[in-house]
């Protein structure tokens, strides 16, 4: 057997695990050393993947199938299509800047490289697989690293200890995790096929749809368990405080790419294994997103700690990503992708940001912090990007993905598309808030000893995450025709409706147009 | 007569007696010698079995069976005889008294295990288990100096009484409505005609009589007083392989006998027996402050996974009870050889003292924190796939609600073991020496990571094992 592509980019991290626990903790500068270049392998294959998927064939490529335990149908299976190789991108981009943001980590290196790797193999073993048992597996592997990470590296989010942090989310997590199994070892009975390939699942449930009343009990578990980590109101309390105890490279995963397997999940097994199920429940999603616009943006907007303030934008911002599926339009799933690659970008230039600075003035609370852009010229600005980036400012890929969203929503749920489109205003409010409470004004002279990122190498994740969501910013056809390669057959089998499929286009700017005008 | 299938036992009796002659004549050895000649039992018992593992047959008309069931089983109890050798030598060599009486307890009680593997007959079940529980008694009240220990011999002797007293009563019903206790017998009869209540209530009893050494609810009374006297290797003893045992006739009886027979009475008793005691053992664990205690309820839980397999009542569940029987050995013995490691350390048991763990022996403290995640079913350790194939099994049994009581605990374990790895990692060391490590332990100890790792990620040759194990059921 020879290994892809797609096993490298999801075993180099693993391989550095390995390697790091042979190297001894006190050489520091080589286990980072190692770590970085794990993950480079990981994200080299990941735009390597990018440029030379096919997007006229579309589908699955890149396959690869070892039979792991034929006595139960369960195989070492992988796969990439249009919506997994933008996340697997995001990720890529995410796991390398944070191990390159990790750097500023002196204690206990070594373990924490390992805990860290391991995350970062758990979430590429999720995104890649094809096979229920082994996306579960990876599911919990890269849940249970967090518990240590946090509660080691992380920090007080007062008023909650890092150690009252750290189990919440891992038990909220775990708990959601179960109870998708439970999902997952139902679809596996009821289709009888003793396999949990997904692909074989599909193919069959295609010709033989469970029935109504099964999709959608089946279904409400995926919801559930999922919406846990999406996080879907009102499950998300776990969320902010866990992104406001762990140490920033943790967050910047965390938020940044975690939360996106939830509602990866929903589109990758709820979407095409249950669509009876999703027609059922989404438009209940539909409106409880409405809580994460509304209220996670209302209670940001009261927030003094800046990750309290990124935290909670995340849970708002995940809002949007569950409308867009939510919609069942091909142009709401392909917003929603996009949007958790352009968030996921922005989160973790957020929380790197944060980091660089709370590490240095051992506070968060913004009121303290002062005219930073005297101090801090590189990082302040740095700063500005990420939260014009946030607030959705054309020019950053957040405002083509919230607008395809709103598009597709309009369709939709008019109502729902109204209120959701003033978490727009709202997070500028809080955004703007923070960048000028933070940047702006006369510097808080207690940070004159503050340093900046002064050399190219500590500049280079921040301007790697920039640079990115400016490139799809102006950009997005490249990952829109991508995104839509996948979005549009999916849609037409959970609708039923051939017509979005038939209308496979590679401009997506076209279809936006003509949908935007049968809709006028 | 086919005696030579009962070679492994006779040479560990015949070892077991070396001890006891060497005992008698005064010859005082050291701790490492003695361990050494019944390791070399245990070695040659393995040595035997591995010649004839291929025979089928039965020995003694029918009384004794010798399949690929009790091969499997035989194997699992030898080598969970092995790691409590190794783990023993610190405890024996503290204890000037007896020592070599210690290690023929442990011989004998393995050979109670190994003759449960085969048992084909209820009498010899009820022997077998007398061997092995006289065994524990003993063993359980070895430290004489130490009330707790005595306490929680008495407690056991008089509990284990009882259960088998239950036994032998359900015992003598099924022979009085069959006219045998062979379970060839008792097939063939179940097979003509249709039970009769009587012969239910006897099972029922036998039933009882196994709870207790499953440990499983209503029958779990002894289990944390015993577990937190007993001398520590006795309780990991305890823990992986007279619970096994349990199994062993369990899985004989349920699934074979009574299982497509009387599947309507037998699915949901088990089923709420299972989901009783996982929720007692996992919930009654999270207020516990002292290690031995809390993996005690933890062993409740783990039977009640166990039990969740045989409720399916399927060759699939049994496959995923022979497999989960193994993880589960593996990952105890890891867990208790820490425990060991620390108490011959810092003289403590207490949770209190694993706190800082990480910093004064970061060894013992991955070693725990790698055991406690596989027991609570963290992939890509053992624990996981086994759990996940119980569960499975379960569900495909149409023991849904049972598969979610089985998820829940999961979630419930997860939370009590994440308390002592908080403990290890988050809190601060009490006092900043060193922990030292024995070599026996380090040995156990990277055994015991190799497999639950290896087995977690590669999990098709245990796979193969469980499923062979079950062939001829």
């Amino acid at each position: 057997m020879s290994v892809g592509v797609l096993s490298v980019t999801l075993l180099a991290p693993l391989c550095g695990v390995v390697a790091i626990l042979c190297t001894p903790s006190r050489a520091t500068n080589w286990i980072r050393r190692i770590a970085s270049t794990a993950t480079l392998v990981s994200l080299l294959c990941a735009v390597w993947l990018c440029t030379h998927y096919d997007r006229i064939i579309g589908g699955f490529q890149y396959l690869e199938r070892v039979a792991w335990l034929p006595h139960l149908g369960i195989s070492y299976s992988l796969g990439i299509d249009g919506i997994n190789l933008v996340l697997v991108l995001l990720h890529a981009l995410c796991a390398y800047t944070g191990v390159l943001i990790s750097y500023a980590i002196t204690e206990r290196v070594k373990e924490y490289y390992c805990f860290y790797l391991l995350l970062i193999t758990g979430v590429f073993g999720v995104f890649l697989s094809l096979d229920l048992f082994f996306f579960y597996f990876f599911y919990e592997m890269a849940v249970i690293p967090m518990f240590p990470l946090i509660g080691i590296w992380g920090s007080h989010a007062t008023p909650f200890s890092k150690e009252y942090a750290t189990m919440k989310l891992t038990l909220y997590l775990t708990a959601g995790a179960v109870v998708a199994l439970i999902g997952l070892l139902a679809l596996y009975h009821f289709t009888g096929l003793r396999t949990f390939h997904l692909s074989t699942l599909h193919e069959y449930l295609i010709h033989h749809p469970l029935p109504v009343a099964t999709q959608r009990w089946v279904f409400a578990c995926l919801l559930v368990g999922f919406g846990v980590i999406a996080p879907m109101w009102p499950l998300h309390s776990w969320s902010p405080i866990g992104h406001a105890a762990a140490p920033s490279a943790v967050s910047m995963l965390h938020a940044g790419v975690l939360m996106k397997l939830g509602s990866y999940a929903i589109i990758r097994l709820g979407l095409t294994l249950l669509p009876e199920g999703a027609k059922f429940w989404l438009p209940m999603v539909a409106t409880l997103c409405l809580f994460n616009i509304l209220y996670g943006g209302w209670v940001a907007m009261a927030q003094k700690d800046a990750k309290f303030i990124i935290g909670y934008s995340s849970s708002s911002h995940m809002g949007y990503v569950l409308l867009g599926i939510a919609t069942l339009t091909p142009l709401g799933l392909d917003g929603a992708v996009l949007l958790m690659f352009a968030h996921g970008l922005m989160t973790a230039l957020g929380f790197a940001l944060v980091g660089h600075i709370y590490d240095q003035t051992h506070t968060r609370l913004i009121h303290e912090w002062g005219g930073l852009g005297q101090q801090v010229p590189f990082v302040a600005t740095a700063f500005v990007f990420m939260t014009m980036a946030s607030s959705g400012l054309p020019g950053f890929a957040n405002f083509v993905a919230e607008v395809l969203i709103f598009l597709g929503a309009w369709q939709q749920y008019k109502l729902q598309a109204m209120l959701a489109v003033f978490g727009v205003v709202i997070t500028a409010v809080y955004m703007l808030r923070m960048v000028r409470t933070a940047c702006f004004g006369p510097l808080n002279l207690t940070w004159t000893h503050l340093v900046d990122a002064r050399t190219w190498f500590q500049r280079w994740p921040y301007l790697l995450l920039i640079s990115t969501l400016l490139l799809f910013g102006f950009w997005p056809g490249f990952l829109v025709s991508t995104i839509d390669r996948a979005a549009r057959p999916l849609i037409a089998h959970v609708t039923g409706d051939d017509s979005s499929s038939r209308m496979v286009t590679f401009e997506p700017q076209d279809s936006e147009r003509s949908t935007l005008n049968s809709d006028l | 007569m086919n005696w030579h299938l009962l070679t492994p036992e006779c040479l560990l009796v015949a070892c077991a007696l070396l001890l006891l002659a060497m005992e008698c004549f005064r010859t005082t050895r050291g701790a490492a010698w003695l361990s050494a000649l019944a390791l070399g039992g245990v070695g040659l018992a393995s040595w035997a079995l591995w010649h004839q593992r291929h025979l089928v047959g039965t020995a003694s008309h029918g009384m004794y069976l010798f399949d690929p069931l009790a091969v499997a089983l035989k194997f699992l109890f030898l080598a969970t005889t092995a790691v409590v050798i190794l783990l023993t030598h610190a405890f024996v060599s503290r204890e000037p008294r007896l020592r070599g009486a210690f290690y023929l307890l442990i011989l004998l009680a393995s050979v109670g295990m190994q003759i449960l593997a085969s048992a084909g007959d209820l009498l010899l079940v009820f022997i077998a288990l007398e061997l092995m529980t006289f065994s524990f008694y003993v063993m359980t009240a070895y430290v004489r100096t130490d009330a707790r220990s005595i306490e929680a011999g008495l407690k056991y002797l008089i509990l284990g009484a009882v259960a088998s007293g239950f036994l032998l009563f359900g015992t003598s019903f099924i022979y009085g409505v069959t006219g045998s206790t062979r379970f060839a017998h008792l097939h063939a009869h179940l097979q003509q005609q249709a039970a009769s209540p009587l012969l239910l209530f006897g099972g029922l009893c036998v039933l009882a009589g196994l709870g207790f050494k499953l440990s499983a609810v209503p029958f779990h009374w002894w289990v944390p007083d015993v577990y937190h006297g007993a001398p520590t290797p006795v309780t990991a003893f305890l823990a992986a392989g007279s619970k096994a045992a349990g199994f062993a006739v369990l899985m004989r009886l349920m699934h074979p006998l009574f299982g497509p027979l009387l599947d309507e009475e037998w699915v949901p008793l088990v089923a709420l027996a299972a989901a009783l005691t996982m929720c007692y053992g996992n919930l009654a664990a999270i207020p516990q402050t002292n290690i031995k205690r809390l993996l005690g309820y933890s062993s409740i839980g783990h039977a009640g996974y166990l039990l969740m397999g045989m409720a399916a009542m399927s060759s699939e569940g049994v496959s995923a009870v022979v497999f989960y029987l193994v993880a589960y050995a593996a990952m105890t013995l890891l867990a208790f050889a820490v425990v060991i490691g620390v108490s011959n350390a810092v003289g403590s048991e207490e949770l209190a003292a694993y706190e800082g763990l990480s910093t004064t022996s970061p060894f013992l403290a991955a070693t725990l924190f790698l055991a406690l995640l596989a027991l609570a079913g963290v992939p890509p350790l053992v624990g996981f796939f086994g759990k996940l194939w119980l569960l499975l099994a379960a569900v495909e049994r149409g023991l849904i609600w049972l598969a979610v009581v089985g998820v829940v605990n999961v979630v419930i374990s997860l939370y009590y073991y994440l308390l002592v790895v908080k403990r290890m990692y988050l809190m601060p060391a009490k006092q900043s020496t060193p922990v030292a490590v024995s070599l026996p332990l380090k040995i156990t100890a990277y055994a015991g990571i190799a497999a639950i790792l290896l087995l977690g990620i590669f999990q098709q040759p245990l796979v193969t094992f469980a499923l062979n194990a079950t062939r001829l059921l």
